[in-house]
């Protein structure tokens, strides 16, 4: 802890820890200091002396150390002669700062007057007028009165596009820097920078593609004016006319919480839409970033390709009926088709659609067969033993602690996780990536450990052989409460340890967070990788407090949920492997991701879906049911950290659709369950008297919030930006069993096996722009998305002849897909990179054998 | 002596005539500061004075007005800057003709004319959209939306003066 120190603001006495940023220190004990250049979250410049503040210290007798009294026995203080920017001060023992002479008020005055000397009147029309800092400092510290000549003002381009998503006005920048620090400090793409100086300063962008980052958007929250701001929203509404509507991000398993701007809308015929999506602070989770995806990614939810009613095949035919009509229907086929049905749930269904589909697939027999889509990693058991520490916050790990990334191109796989990753190791957490590949996040690692494809599981296993020969089994937490150690132990003599250097790095750390992905791992194996990530971290007592643990990047904003409620990959891949007549597939496409889902579903006798859009899966369905986009409807989802989380219902329904939760009630209804409940309240209310982890996930308990810092919203736009105050919830985090003393945890000896690897093997991959069935419809965000493309090694695209660019073939089974070959270096030999969801046709959601090939004429 | 004074102011009034007249047949004209119905304005050379800022609407105490905004372009411009109003709706029946929209628009576009008959059979009539409110095209000129020569309009907002 650092030393706590005395400092007087304004006549009165305040402790606070050495060291602390004095704008800081003085938000937190109540006083404002206005800036426009320093952000709590970056480290200051001291550019725009907005901050400008009296500072003195107390005079010190330099023989007996005491303070130098005055004759009334106050203690002396000396001024510095000049005023001075409070952002570049930390605070220190003595220090005395007044923030309200009419010195300080002169200063801030002028300041603003000669800020504004170059600042056009846009104010009218100005998309952050009624946000914005300089408008509201002005009218708290500004001149009233300007004596500047209006016309004499500099006239610089006004609707510079920086990048597709976001416009530039020159003349509106105050030149603060704090777009050019976040993306150069923060997230480290060196993509915007300054260009000329004096008056003529501008921010110019300096990456092709113009402004390549995934954080764009956070810019124009943090740009106290109005000279950055979005495509999307582009006059769309005055920010007073705006309701904020607290929800989650569909997209990734961060669930970054959100607040959606809604406003009715004329062009919709008066109902009320989502007009930007905006940041919602959780320290807890996304802090106050969000990344393009989860703020352009929005337009899905009232696209016109959207699925209105409910449908029935009629021989070639979908007639379109009513609900009591197709929940009839539903029932019938569920009756008759019985145990021989399989579900399959989406990725993004909400904790209640999944609970009242497993109450669904109770009621149609004995099997239940509860599959997961994207069949591709499992490993629930490793997160209910050794997941994550409640509390743990990557914000808060320092150098004593360690942060293993494996099987994960980390950046395209949750964006906010790999931005805290990174700004961890700059601020010195070891940092170690794993993986066949090399990926973003290789520049900040602190070590590499590289493999190759299929021994994920190897060098997890090698980590723990490693810590047995280096003796650091935690033998208190092993001897009390650990079962199955000798088999592990056993298992683990004479294991290589393929990068001991590396091992070292985490094993000697205080705190070890391990995020696994799946990338080039089969089902089978993933478990098994995630077992002995499990396997490890209790060896080494990393498990049951904050910041240690594991986290899985779950391919999906509700995976975790779904794996909660009992829905999982094995059962889907079981469905795969022996296909039933019938599949009841909930908001999800896998006849449209993966070609065997595709094989398997179009030769099923009966297919039912819940879908938004027509997917390859819905086009093969027999009846299709319109189901509701996160926007329209209200619930929860359960992100990577085991975080439950509510979103509200921020926009009307579109067409007959209903959320999927209602549907499988009303299904069940007629297959003689209950009355459907009223609200997901009372569903969420039902999973916490039946799921023991969910027991605390009451619906008043997500909604607690708690103040936050740095502050954001209200009064304090200046200072953290305009992502808006929490007041949905922070949401609440299950308990592992390592945090249940009474429990037991498990260890058992891993299976390392490799895939046999015979020609060239395809390894799917994720990419944040894909085209999956609901982020293809923002057209905002269509040129960020790839052309789909596979990546090859250059001696593997030398032998059969293809150069970088060129169309290609890749033969998965019966079809072909057709792809432009990426050759660039970074693929390993004997592999191709084939990102899932890119193509419009099917391609793989897991590792295979297959052939590349030069498209014949 | 009283009692003359009273017949003759009697008197006066008889011959003096009626002072309310037979409207609608006849009309009396209003007071130049008279309040009535909205005109959304245009400047000389065609192009629309409102910004689509939202200020009236923000300024209005009875909530009445309805403003949704959209951004020109040269090939297709109706204001000068770079924002102009796509809906522009004004609720007659919820308007208390106070004319703080007027005060409130930093261009000048909204003003409250002279125009009163007002009247309705129907909630939905009473609602005024853009084209009702918008003043006719000056002769001579190009209605809206104009193309315009690129370089021509580059400023967000067009320059204005303070209100004299
Ligand atoms: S664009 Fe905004 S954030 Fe960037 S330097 Fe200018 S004022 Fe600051
Ligand atoms: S990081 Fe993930 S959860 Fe956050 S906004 Fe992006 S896609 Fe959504
Ligand atoms: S100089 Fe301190 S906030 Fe800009």
């Amino acid at each position: 802890m650092a030393d706590i120190v005395t400092i007087t603001i304004d006549g009165q006495d305040f402790q606070v820890p050495a060291g602390t940023n004095l704008v800081d220190a003085a938000k937190m004990l109540g006083t404002d200091i206005p800036v426009f250049c320093y952000h709590p979250k970056m480290e200051p410049v001291g550019m725009c002396r907005m901050c400008l503040v009296e500072l003195g210290s107390i005079s010190v007798n330099r023989e007996t150390g005491e303070p130098d009294l005055d004759e009334n026995g106050e203690p002396v203080v000396r001024w510095f002669p000049k005023l001075q920017t409070a952002c570049t001060q930390k605070t220190y023992e003595g220090m005395v700062i007044r923030t309200t002479t009419e010195k300080v008020v002169a200063g801030r005055d002028d300041i603003l007057e000669f800020i504004l000397t170059s600042h056009p009147l846009d104010c009218p029309v100005c998309d952050k007028g009624g946000e914005c800092p300089l408008q509201n400092l002005t009218m708290a510290y500004g001149p009233g009165q300007s004596r500047f000549v209006f016309t004499d003002k500099l006239n610089l381009d006004k609707h510079v596009p920086l990048g597709e998503l976001i416009y530039l006005d020159r003349e509106r920048c105050i030149q603060c820097a704090r777009c050019v620090r976040f993306c150069d400090e923060l997230v480290g793409d060196d993509v915007l920078a300054f260009h000329e100086r004096g008056r003529r300063l501008q921010i110019v962008t300096i990456s092709d593609p113009p402004f390549d980052t995934k954080f764009s958007g956070n810019t124009t929250d943090i740009c106290p004016v109005g000279a950055l701001t979005t495509t999307d929203f582009r006059f769309g509404a005055r920010p007073w006319e705006l309701d904020e509507v607290p929800t989650i991000c569909p997209y990734c398993p961060v669930g970054c919480n959100l607040s959606a701007s809604t406003r009715l809308d004329r062009d919709t015929g008066g109902k009320k839409i989502i007009k930007r999506i905006m940041p919602r602070q959780n320290e807890e989770v996304n802090e106050i970033w969000i990344c393009d995806k989860g703020r352009f990614g929005h337009h899905h939810s009232r696209s016109t390709e959207r699925i209105l009613h409910p449908m029935i095949r009629k021989g070639d035919e979908l007639v379109t009926v009513d609900w009591a009509t197709a929940y009839a229907e539903v029932a019938a086929r569920l009756k008759k088709y019985g145990d021989r049905t399989g579900f399959v749930a989406g990725p993004a269904l909400s904790n209640e659609d999944l609970w009242e589909l497993r109450k669904l697939t109770r009621l149609v027999g004995e099997q239940r067969q509860r599959g997961l889509w994207p069949a591709t990693m499992s490993g629930i058991e490793a997160i209910a033993q050794a997941g994550a520490g409640v509390g743990t916050r990557v914000q808060d790990m320092g150098p004593g602690g360690a942060i293993l990334v494996i099987a994960s191109d980390f950046e395209e796989e949750a964006p906010i996780w790999w931005l805290q990753v990174k700004q961890a190791a700059d601020r010195g957490v070891k940092v170690v990536v794993a993986n066949a590949r090399g990926t973003k996040l290789d520049k900040y690692a602190a070590a590499t450990m590289p493999y190759a494809y299929g021994d994920a599981v190897a060098v997890m296993n090698g980590l723990a052989a490693r810590a047995r020969s280096r003796k650091k089994i935690a033998r208190s937490l092993v001897e009390s409460r650990v079962d199955g150690m000798d088999a592990l132990i056993d298992s683990l003599k004479g294991v290589k340890v393929p990068h001991p250097e590396a091992a070292d790095l985490l094993l000697d750390a205080d705190d070890l967070l391990i995020f696994a992905g799946g990338e080039g791992l089969t089902l089978a194996q993933h478990g098994e990788l995630m077992q002995a990530a499990a396997n490890l971290l209790i060896l080494t007592a990393h498990v049951g407090r904050p910041n240690n643990g594991l986290v899985a990047v779950w391919p999906g904003a509700n995976v975790q949920g779904a794996m909660d409620m009992g829905f999982s990959a094995e059962t889907t891949a079981a469905l795969l492997d022996d296909p039933p007549p019938m599949w009841f597939i909930a908001e999800a496409d896998p006849a449209g991701e993966d070609v065997r889902a595709a094989e398997v579903i179009a030769n099923a006798e009966c297919v039912v879906v819940t879908s938004l859009f027509m997917t390859e899966t819905a086009q093969q369905a027999d009846i299709i049911l319109p189901g509701q986009s996160f926007a329209e409807r209200d619930g929860t989802f359960t992100n990577g950290m085991r975080r439950v989380q509510r979103f509200y219902t921020a926009q009307g329904p579109i067409g007959d659709s209903l959320p999927d939760w209602k549907i499988f009630a009303h299904i069940g209804r007629q297959m003689g369950g209950d009355q459907p409940r009223i609200s997901t309240g009372l569903v969420m209310r039902e999973i916490t008297e039946k799921v023991f982890r969910y027991a605390d996930m009451g619906y008043p308990n997500l909604a607690r919030v708690e103040k936050q810092f740095p502050d954001v919203g209200g009064d304090d736009l200046y200072y953290g930006g305009t992502a808006y105050t929490n007041t949905g919830g922070l949401g609440v985090q299950w308990k592992t069993n390592a945090e249940h003393e009474q429990h037991r945890l498990t260890v058992r000896p891993v299976n390392v096996d490799s895939f046999a690897a015979d020609g060239l093997q395809l390894i799917p991959v994720r990419v944040l722009y894909d085209r999956g069935m609901w982020f293809r419809v923002s057209d905002v965000m269509d040129q960020r998305v790839p052309a789909p493309y596979v990546e090859l090694n250059e001696a593997d695209a030398a032998g059969l002849g293809i150069a970088d660019g060129e169309q290609i073939a890749v033969v998965l089974g019966e079809r072909t897909v057709e792809v432009r070959a990426r050759v660039n270096g970074k693929t390993p030999a004997g592999y191709a990179l084939l990102p899932m969801r890119l193509s419009d046709a099917p391609t793989l959601t897991v590792p295979a054998a297959g052939v590349v090939q030069k498209i014949e004429e | 002596m009283n009692m003359v004074r009273g017949f003759a102011t009697t008197l006066k009034h008889v011959i003096e005539g009626p002072v309310t007249i037979e409207y609608p047949e006849q009309e009396r004209p209003v007071r130049e500061r008279f309040k009535g119905r909205h005109a959304l304005k245009r400047y000389e050379n065609g192009l629309e004075k409102c910004i689509g800022c939202s200020l009236c609407a923000a300024a209005c105490p009875a909530d009445a007005i309805w403003v949704e905004a959209a951004e020109n372009t040269d090939e297709e411009r109706y204001s000068p800057g770079e924002r102009y109003a796509k809906t522009y709706e004004i609720n007659m029946l919820r308007c208390i003709f106070c004319g703080y929209c007027e005060d409130a628009c930093p261009t000048e576009a909204i003003v409250l004319e002279h125009e009163y008959r007002l009247s309705f059979n129907d909630r939905y009539d009473a609602i005024y959209t853009k084209d009702m409110l918008i003043d006719p095209v000056p002769p001579g000129v190009q209605g809206t939306p104009q193309v315009t020569e690129p370089g021509k309009f580059t400023r967000s907002i067009p320059d204005m003066e303070n209100p004299k």
